[in-house]
């Protein structure tokens, strides 16, 4: 039986790109001493077509080649791998899980006729190599202060920088003489540490650029390295990360009883986690231009505190502070730095969160409301908007946006919309909110949101979607209680203590121009219906007061129908001013003024459909008991989601 | 084709071109492609299947978007125009095709529920 190689994984590990359990041949395993004395080992693997010498194996599986159980020509299954690209541009596949499938004798020798892999598939050339590696002294000559890049360099060792060194053919002589320093300490820790970040300092690094910077040899004295973010803690001082900004606030003043000064934070993610950091006055002129959402930089020299998680939504027990020493470097090899750090949350799992709790969502954003403005309770004015998500679990949540997001937001072409770090609410059932840390992404560049989309396309725009949010006065069209009108008398609804609610599509057949206004309390919030009195002023019994004036409201009766009954009900001011388009008062004045243009308006609003959504309740007046409808709401036709809906209804009851 | 009018005309989409051969249909497309001859445009339906339409005279009009075809189907599936009508997507909502597509293939999945054709029948 004889095991068939995963063609091609060679340049999905090169490139980053995600590849389950590939099946690659050993060709070459070389020992590497470093000088903590543990030993490390640089693997050569084929997949039949390329082979690549750039695999380290993380010191844990250092039993694998200690107890010859990985030798030439043996067969493995990388189960966990990390691609990282380093500082000079090229590429180290650290092997963090594998498993020996078949041994060498079983396979008895090379597999195929693999070639050297590099980035363009070609074979390298030395002169090529020098030409790449001079980019980054470049770069690291422009880089301000004590930056990771010119510490790291100082401390390597003159063999390795030949030039002549490609990335494919290591000489031993190299191997031997690496800089590697794994402390005996870091090796118990977990295995995050052996992340790529920290392959940054592997011999591979070598380039001539450490020469050349041998001016900063003098802030070498304190070896530095890439830190993986998760094993920051406030306890280490010397320490670099390699992250990209995930979000980054704008600049916000302050002012209380110690002063007042300005600050800024934004969030940092690498392939470990992430972390939130923040930046006052000097710090924020210093740094608030140099940082860009998206990018990658080496940061170091911060302040770590226990995070204050009243704050802070990122999934971290410490933040950082910026102080005057510290440094940011950008980065220019970004690649093997997520973009983004998500957790999303099936929209349908929400039900199951409790309150509060803080979580990313990914959705396709059905319909997005206008912006509107409100006041907060400290009386500061902001503009909202509110967008219905819906995703593959076929719910449906309404997420709100604030400020600034709900204003730029632009809803059209239904996009893919992630929200990292929302706050689940119980307002209305369940819904979102954003808050002033969380990021929003249209139509990210992430794999979820190329799902999202082709679900949405192929299926997901018909669904008849359930939203867990329940919405009171807004207009959506999520949760309805759908209802014909025959449903509402056969179902006896609004029998039972508690009104009912139901929506309906339905078509206005008649309306009572008669008492269809009544003369109201001019008062701001009393709506009671006044007295003319005998000296021409209207009194308000709920006021106790007497008035010169009036002002008009709507009571208006109008008989709704469907395809298979009808129903009386009452609209009051908003959704009658919806029904005949016009405002109570316009419509008095009409009627004092100008009978056939009063008629008209009637005849105009008249054989109208729309949806309504309406309160059922029964109610008694004098002994007599009767059903009474209360329009709650007036919304114009969706006619495609009518359609659609009547569509899965009739393939629903065929079925 | 004179009495094409008064005929009942099921509506179809590409796929049961061939159960109406030589039977007037009702036919909603999106225009693709306007030969530059004028008298015959491709089209695709709902499902995104192409079919050929043929007209009786010269287009005389920019042709774009969406049409319903009234015509006969000829023995090779190609629809033969009577008439033609342009749905206008300038104002209000743009036509639905796949939406309609759907309800068509009701429309069909459930005869007994829409008899429109029993005229025909009969």
């Amino acid at each position: 039986m004889s095991i068939t190689l995963t063609q091609g994984a060679i340049e999905a590990l090169y490139k980053g790109l995600p590849i389950k359990n590939p099946l690659l041949q050993l060709l070459n395993i070389r020992q590497m001493t470093s000088n903590s004395g543990l030993p490390r080992f640089r693997l050569m693997m084929s997949d039949g077509q390329h082979a690549l010498s750039s695999f380290l194996l993380t010191t844990q599986l250092n039993h694998l080649p200690e107890q010859k159980l990985l030798v030439q020509h043996c067969i493995c299954m990388l189960k966990k791998v990390v691609t990282s690209t380093l500082a000079d541009g090229r590429t180290a596949v650290t092997v963090m899980d594998m498993e020996v499938v078949q041994s060498a004798e079983e396979t008895g020798g090379r597999i195929g006729n693999p070639t050297p892999y590099n980035r363009d598939g070609q074979m390298s050339s030395p002169a090529k190599k020098s030409s790449a590696t001079l980019e980054p002294d470049s770069s690291s000559a422009t880089a301000p202060g004590p930056s990771y890049r010119s510490t790291s360099f100082s401390r390597s060792n003159a063999a390795q920088s030949s030039p002549t060194n490609s990335p494919m053919k290591v000489s031993p002589m190299k191997d031997t003489n690496s800089p590697m320093k794994f402390s005996p300490a870091k090796d118990t820790n977990s295995p995050m540490k052996f992340s790529p970040a920290k392959d940054t300092n592997s011999p591979m690094k070598s380039s001539p650029a450490k020469d050349t910077n041998s001016p900063m040899k003098a802030s070498s004295s304190s070896p530095m390295k890439v830190f993986p973010i998760s094993t920051l803690n406030p306890y280490q001082s010397k320490w670099t990360i390699r992250a990209r900004v995930t979000n980054k606030s704008n600049v916000r003043q302050w002012s209380n009883s110690r002063g007042e000064g300005k600050l800024f934070s934004f969030e940092v993610v690498d392939e470990s986690g992430e972390i939130k950091i923040t930046a006052f006055n000097n710090e924020v002129d210093k740094f608030f231009s140099l940082l860009e959402q998206g990018k990658v930089y080496y940061i170091s020299k911060a302040t770590l505190k226990v995070a204050n998680k009243q704050y802070s939504t990122l999934k971290n027990d410490y933040e950082m502070t910026l102080h005057a020493h510290s440094s940011i470097v950008p980065c220019e090899d970004n690649q093997s730095i997520p973009t983004m750090n998500c957790n999303f949350v099936q929209i349908e799992e929400l039900e199951n969160r409790d309150k509060d709790a803080i979580i990313d969502v990914i959705g396709i954003c059905k319909k997005a409301e206008d912006v509107s403005r409100i006041t907060t309770k400290n009386s500061r004015e902001v503009s909202k908007r509110a967008l219905h998500l819906i995703d593959s679990s076929g719910k449906e949540v309404t997420a709100t946006l604030w400020g600034e997001e709900a204003e730029k937001f632009d809803g059209s072409g239904q996009p893919v919309v992630a929200i990292k770090g929302a706050r689940l609410s119980d307002f209305g059932g369940r819904s979102l909110s954003a808050l002033f840390s969380s990021t929003i992404m249209v139509n990210p560049d992430i794999p979820e949101a190329f799902r999202l989309r082709a679900w949405y396309d192929r299926e997901g725009y018909a669904v008849n979607s359930q939203s867990l949010t329940e919405r009171r006065s807004t207009n959506s069209g999520s949760r309805m209680n759908w209802k014909t009108l025959s449903d509402v008398k056969n179902e006896n609804m609004g029998h039972e203590d508690k009104a009912e609610y139901f929506s309906c599509l339905a078509t206005v057949v008649y309306m009572r121009k008669e008492n269809c206004l009544y003369q109201a309390c001019p008062s701001a919030d009393c709506n009671k219906k006044v007295i003319i009195q005998h000296n021409g002023l209207y009194r308000c019994e709920k006021c106790n007061r007497e008035f010169s004036d009036f002002k008009y409201r709507f009571l208006l009766s109008a008989n709704l129908a469907d395809f298979g009954d009808n129903q009386w009900v009452t609209c009051f001011q908003e959704t009658a001013e919806v029904l005949l388009g016009h405002s109570a008062q316009t419509l008095g004045q009409l009627r004092e003024t100008d009978e056939a243009a009063f008629d008209e308006v009637f005849q105009k609003a008249n054989f109208r459909t729309h949806i309504f959504k309406n309160r059922v309740k029964l109610e008694t007046y004098n002994d007599e008991s009767r059903v009474k409808v209360t329009v709650m709401e007036v919304l114009p036709v969706d006619h495609r989601e009518y359609s659609r809906r009547l569509l899965s209804n009739i393939r629903r009851l065929a079925c | 084709m004179a009495g094409i009018i008064d005929v009942p005309k099921p509506r179809i989409n590409c796929s049961m071109l061939l159960q109406h051969i030589n039977q007037a249909v009702c036919f909603v497309c999106r225009v693709s492609k306007v030969h530059p001859s004028g008298k015959t445009f491709t089209a695709v339906d709902g499902e995104g299947k192409t079919v050929t339409v043929e007209l009786n005279c010269c287009l005389e009009e920019e042709l774009s978007g969406v049409v319903e075809v009234i015509g006969l189907v000829s023995n090779k599936g190609v629809l033969m125009a009577a008439t033609y009508n342009l749905l206008r997507e300038d104002r209000g909502t743009p036509f639905d095709l796949e939406l309609y597509n759907e309800a068509l293939k009701v429309i069909h999945d459930f005869p007994q529920h829409y008899p429109f054709e029993a005229a025909v029948s009969g």
